[in-house]
């Protein structure tokens, strides 16, 4: 909608690159009564000056994003290039405590990675995990922002306290509270199911992979939601009052309200929140890892436990890496999607 | 520019399709009854499993395993807390998480709020290229990183160092900060950037005076996931921090729970718990103003 006006802002070169007499000719050509005059290229004289300021605004950029830029190579790339260099070796424990440089294996962890059955199966148990665990907070966080926004403002603080209590717990620790939760002798679930009238005195959750593998979903949605949650109602303050109003006047109904105003004022943040909630849901390792006690059977292996136990656990430190990498690649191709979404939204805006 | 740019998009907000007027209450009464049950039962299952821990935090070993998982202890002492506070060293390990937290958030959103800034506001080559090295460290996990980054932190002197600790847990929080702010910084207005940049003012004057106050409420919310994400780590300080004076609070708490076994002192555990939860708590409650404020409220609309 902003398309006509926008691009001829930004060709001069994101917003800050305006000079002066620019800024006062784009008033002037403004003002006047055919605005598709709007996009025409500054007079010459001002070109090389343009160009001046935009090699400085460049150095400022590098400058400013350096920090970050040196912190990120040192701490997270360096790490980064190694997991990738161990996996075109083949790293065994003879090579770790020798502290010899492991023999060079070219492609040979990638082949066997993508030629194992229970590698494909890894992957797609944690594909469909992320999918429906994904699917699952994301509504629930966005339908508790939205009931918030309906309730008296001393039940939101309450509920946000509430929140912040299940946020601010320890992934580790919830994962060992619901492991005592569910525990098959002492748990409060059985307990509390036996006081019901089930049968369900000494059963066990993780014998049907079904049954376990709602149990590590339930978990991690409930600790997934309050993040959604607070961040989506935070967005959700952004929705003029007014657009609501008027909606409600010309006769929406809440469901066209939220589909028409709503949702599309919210996309950017729920475009962030859900490539994140993907992304952290396909690393999902501390929840399964401690529900099964640090030996997850092949059925609640992810791809994040598959590659710690192929690297730690069996001492094949070059095939567990070679599984990570693939791990990075994949959610790299989810980001990918996002980012492009993101520069999309970006440009219209 | 601001009257071609805004004129256009409220007209093609407010066309909503002119359905036939009904008659509808404004306030509909019903559906804030549902929502009130559904935040109820909500709040149930979220604050339910606390509760738990928090009754727990005061009862002895046998009232944990033996009695009613809900019912109350039988005296209210703070022994537990008093012990997880000095003998098990929760003391400490709590002021070292607040030390560590403190100065690496800080240093997170210093860094990472200028790196997106430029980000999101300047066209400059390597733009793009920039921005996908910092985000792609979203998808990097981080146990792979363990083994090399205890050699860097080995050859750099940083073993052991509330330092080398802070600057990690930096190195950890930049990706997921600038991935959000970028995002919210191309959202906010660009006229009053310009308007200042009319006035002669340079840069760092944007930056600081400009466009950190209209972002406010953006930063405090992103601080906040930056406070609660540093205050749970547990991975990087085992690497880190080795000498147990040094430990951070989740390290003392997994410490309480393996010492001993089945010797364990879970009420101590519980106890230890609770404190940890307690100082977020206490930042949501100062700030929860700011996270609802609104992301551009303010500046310009």
């Amino acid at each position: 909608m902003t398309r006509a006006a926008r691009p001829s802002f930004c060709r001069a070169g994101g917003t800050p690159l305006l000079t002066v007499e620019e800024e006062l000719k784009m008033h002037a050509v403004d003002s006047r009564p055919t605005p598709a005059d709007t996009p025409q290229a500054p007079p010459p004289r001002h070109v090389s000056r343009v160009r001046n300021r935009s090699q400085r605004d460049s150095r400022v950029a590098w400058l400013l994003s350096l920090p970050t830029l040196l912190i990120l190579i040192g701490m997270l790339g360096y790490p980064l290039y190694r997991m990738i260099v161990l996996s075109f070796q083949n790293m065994r424990l003879k090579e770790l405590f020798s502290g010899a440089t492991p023999p060079w294996a070219g492609v040979d962890q990638y082949t066997k990675a993508l030629t194992d059955g229970v590698f494909w199966g890894v992957v797609g148990r944690t594909a469909a995990f992320t999918v429906v665990s994904v699917t699952l907070s994301v509504l629930a966080g966005l339908g508790i922002a939205l009931l918030m926004r309906r309730v008296h403002a001393k039940v939101r603080i309450f509920m946000m306290i509430a929140m912040m209590f299940v946020w601010a717990l320890p992934q580790l620790v919830a994962a060992q509270s619901f492991r005592w939760l569910t525990d098959s002798d002492f748990g409060v679930l059985n307990y509390v199911l036996t006081q019901l009238g089930f049968d369900y005195a000494t059963h066990s959750w993780f014998v049907n992979p079904w049954e376990g593998w709602a149990v590590i979903t339930t978990l991690v949605v409930w600790a997934g939601i309050p993040f959604l949650a607070i961040s989506l109602s935070a967005g959700l303050t952004q929705v003029p009052k007014e657009l609501l109003e008027a909606a409600t006047v010309d006769g929406a109904s809440a469901w066209q309200a939220l589909r028409n105003i709503t949702l599309p004022i919210l996309k950017p943040l729920l475009m962030i929140v859900t490539t994140l909630s993907v992304i952290w849901n396909f690393g999902l390792f501390t929840q399964n890892w401690a529900l099964r006690d640090g030996h997850p059977e092949p059925v609640y292996q992810t791809l994040a436990t598959f590659s710690y136990t192929q690297a730690f656990g069996r001492s094949s430190y070059s095939y567990g890496s070679a599984i990570s990498v693939i791990t990075v690649l994949l959610m790299l191709g989810v980001m990918v999607f996002y980012i492009r979404q993101m520069f999309k939204i970006g440009e219209v805006d | 520019m601001t009257n071609l740019t805004t004129i256009p998009s409220a007209g093609a907000t407010t066309a909503e399709p002119p359905a036939p007027a009904k008659e509808t209450g404004r306030r509909v009464n019903p559906l804030g009854g549902v929502a009130h049950l559904a935040l109820f039962l909500w709040a149930l299952a979220t604050v339910g499993p606390l509760i738990w821990v928090a009754l727990a935090s005061f009862k002895t070993n046998e009232e944990i395993f033996l009695d009613e998982p809900f019912g109350l202890p039988q005296s209210w002492a703070f022994k537990n807390f008093a012990d997880a506070w000095s003998e098990a060293h929760i003391g400490q390990y709590f002021l070292n998480s607040v030390f560590v937290v403190l100065l690496s958030t800080a240093g997170t959103m210093l860094l990472g709020s200028m790196a997106a800034y430029v980000l999101a506001r300047y066209r400059f080559p390597g733009n793009r290229f920039i921005y996908y090295l910092f985000v792609s460290g979203l998808a990097f996990p981080t146990f792979m990183a363990l083994a090399p980054l205890f050699g860097i932190a080995q050859a750099m002197n940083l073993l052991d160092s509330f330092f080398g600790l802070i600057v990690i847990y930096i190195a950890y929080s930049l990706s997921f900060t600038v991935f959000f702010l970028v995002a919210f910084f191309r959202t906010l207005p660009h006229e009053i950037e310009e308007a200042a940049t009319v006035d002669g003012a340079g840069h760092v004057r944007r930056f600081f005076q400009v466009m950190l106050p209209m972002a406010k409420s953006g930063l405090v919310s992103i601080a906040i996931f930056n406070i609660v994400g540093q205050w749970n780590q547990y991975l990087l300080p085992v690497v880190i921090m080795q000498s147990e004076d040094k430990y951070v609070l989740t390290q003392g708490i997994a410490n309480i729970s393996v010492s001993a076994g089945y010797q364990a002192e879970w009420g101590q555990l519980f106890a230890a718990l609770t404190l940890s939860i307690l100082p977020m708590i206490i930042v949501y409650a100062v700030f929860q103003r700011q996270i609802q404020a609104g992301l551009t409220s303010g500046a310009v609309k």
